[in-house]
């Protein structure tokens, strides 16, 4: 059995004992359970920083000038769950050449 | 989950504030939302709204970059010799054999290349940059004129020779399209022995999951110093952005089954931003190579990550700042290009705008990003990077390329390490361990 592969199974039994055990309990204990595959994704990437890149959309001079606004009210929204707007895209950056695969 | 009907609003779900700047000045019509967000980018020299179709070849303005260059032997003005190099300690280039020191003109000053953005109409172009005709030789021949001899200059890597007979050194600085002689050249301001410095603490920072092959054969003194291929662009753009954004009235908890869960309310608004972008020294990679930058196949990611450069501070090209050092060809043309530029610099106009959106705490989804691009100026240009490399021989026969990369004009620094990997996997697995022990003790005692 690979390091990996015993990882896994022992990850999967405490997943299945945590089970019975109340909500915030359960959401620790799972932190600490992805603590092994949190710690290689934070070595590989201050190895191999696969993640970055150049910020160009910040990192490049750009004047905005005779700026018109228009800002005009819809309806009022209630009841949402997400904190966030859904398909929010204001900070989209789609022209970075990094691409993991 | 949204709840799509609308509410009066009650008194205190008022905005506390009107959006930024309070009275936006004559708000355009809001823009029927459309789905999926939709862009268009158009160039052309016309200033109007409305897209204009793209300038015909004739359109394209050309500034000659390398007026008066010469090719063959490039003489100290003072002593006569051909010996000269850059002195990293002033930027200037200095004769080796008398010391005497000048610098070339800046591009800036030499090409108006700091004029007003927003008076630059159509296509403009620097010499240097113009398309590369395939059938042009790589290795050029020059004839030394000091003794007769034929030199060739191999432009893959260098635009120098040294004469083979008489020590001469020959300089090509006369365009000839195949992307060897760009418009403009950053020289080197950091110093090898700085890079150097730089590159060895970077990695002793990454020793312990290092690949023991690679602990063993790193020499940060196989540094090398490399003039790699940009183009410098400037946009004048005109741009308006429409869609939604959503401003937060009330947050509060309410009770599903036998947990607490918390819902927003918000006010829900059509945004429309219309403004002219001027968008400066915007630097892509031009050599194909580098462009490439998928990070399970090859680490130029890093070479990309050291930017930006004080493109401001280039001079026009000089064969002489290339000595002792290697450069790589520009292989990529302007229409392979210009997509990567404007949907960069699209990427910077939505960054831009997001100062004036501070209103919308919730986001803004743009559903419409018309882009207008009035004028835009394509420089080429060698900029200065100390670059170590690595090629990892892998135990499945594949090979990978890590660099450790140093901006020899600001000091970035990034890099790329080859991992030992068994020896990552089993410390990760150690802590995975210790996790599910932690866990397990957490659970027992209801924490």
């Amino acid at each position: 059995m690979t390091t990996s592969a015993m990882v896994l199974a022992v990850h999967d039994q405490v997943l299945a004992s945590g089970g019975s055990s109340g909500d915030d309990g359960g959401f620790i204990g799972f932190i600490f359970l992805l603590s092994g595959f949190a710690f290689y994704a934070l070595m590989y990437f201050r190895y191999r920083n696969a993640d970055k890149r150049h910020r160009h959309e910040s990192e490049t001079e750009a004047t905005l000038l005779n700026m018109k606004k228009g800002d005009t009210f819809v309806r009022s929204k209630t009841g949402m769950s997400n904190s966030r707007m859904s398909g929010a895209n204001s900070h989209e950056v789609r022209g970075a050449r990094r691409k993991f695969f | 989950m949204e709840n799509p009907d609308p509410t009066s609003r009650a008194p205190e779900q008022q905005p506390l504030s009107s959006p930024q700047d309070q009275a936006p000045p004559a708000a355009p019509e809001p823009v029927a939302a459309t789905n999926p967000v939709s862009d268009s980018w158009a160039r052309g020299a016309d200033s109007s709204e409305a897209p204009t179709p793209e300038p015909d070849d004739d359109a394209t303005r050309v500034i000659q970059t390398d007026e008066g260059a010469t090719d063959g032997l490039a003489k100290c003005s003072r002593c006569g010799a051909t010996d000269i190099s850059l002195n990293v300690a002033t930027g200037n280039l200095r004769c080796n054999f008398c010391r005497f020191e000048w610098s070339a003109e800046s591009a800036n000053d030499a090409f108006d290349l700091d004029g007003d953005i927003g008076k630059l109409l159509g296509v403009t172009v620097g010499s240097g940059s113009s398309d590369i005709v395939p059938s042009t030789d790589e290795v050029m021949t020059f004839k030394c004129s000091a003794c007769g001899a034929e030199v060739l200059i191999d432009t893959a890597s260098s635009t120098q020779a040294r004469c083979h007979w008489c020590r001469n050194t020959l300089s090509m600085n006369q365009q000839v399209p195949n992307g060897a002689v760009p418009d403009m050249i950053l020289p080197f301001k950091v110093p090898k022995e700085t890079a150097i410095a730089s590159i060895n603490k970077f990695v002793q920072k990454r020793r312990f999951f290092a690949h023991p092959l690679f602990r063993a054969e790193f020499t940060a003194e196989n540094v090398m110093g490399v003039y790699l291929p940009y183009m410098v662009v400037d946009i004048n753009a005109h741009a308006r952005l429409s869609g939604e954004g959503e401003h937060q009235t009330r947050s509060y908890t309410v009770k599903v089954g036998d947990s607490q869960q918390t819902r927003y309310d918000a006010d829900l608004y059509n945004v429309v931003r219309d403004f002219d972008v001027h968008v400066s020294d915007l630097t892509v990679e031009s050599s194909s190579d580098r462009l490439e930058q998928i990070t399970s196949q090859n680490s130029n990611n890093i070479i990309n990550t050291i930017m930006p450069f004080d493109v401001e501070n280039a001079v026009r090209y000089d064969s002489n700042y290339m000595k002792g050092f290697t450069s790589e060809r520009r292989d990529s043309n302007l229409d392979e290009l210009s997509p990567i530029a404007f949907t960069q610099a699209e990427d910077i106009t939505r960054n831009r705008v997001n100062s004036t959106l501070g209103f919308y705490d919730r986001g803004v989804r743009w559903t419409q990003q018309d882009v207008n691009v009035r004028g835009q100026r394509w420089v080429s240009a060698y900029l200065p990077v100390w670059l170590y490399s690595y090629q990892q021989h892998k135990s499945n026969g594949k090979t990978f390329l890590h660099y450790v990369a140093v901006n020899a004009r600001t000091g970035e620094t990034m890099g790329s390490v080859p991992i030992h990997q068994g020896k990552l996997l089993l410390v990760s697995g150690g802590v995975e361990v210790a996790g599910i022990i932690a866990a397990i003790v957490l659970t027992a005692l209801g924490i």
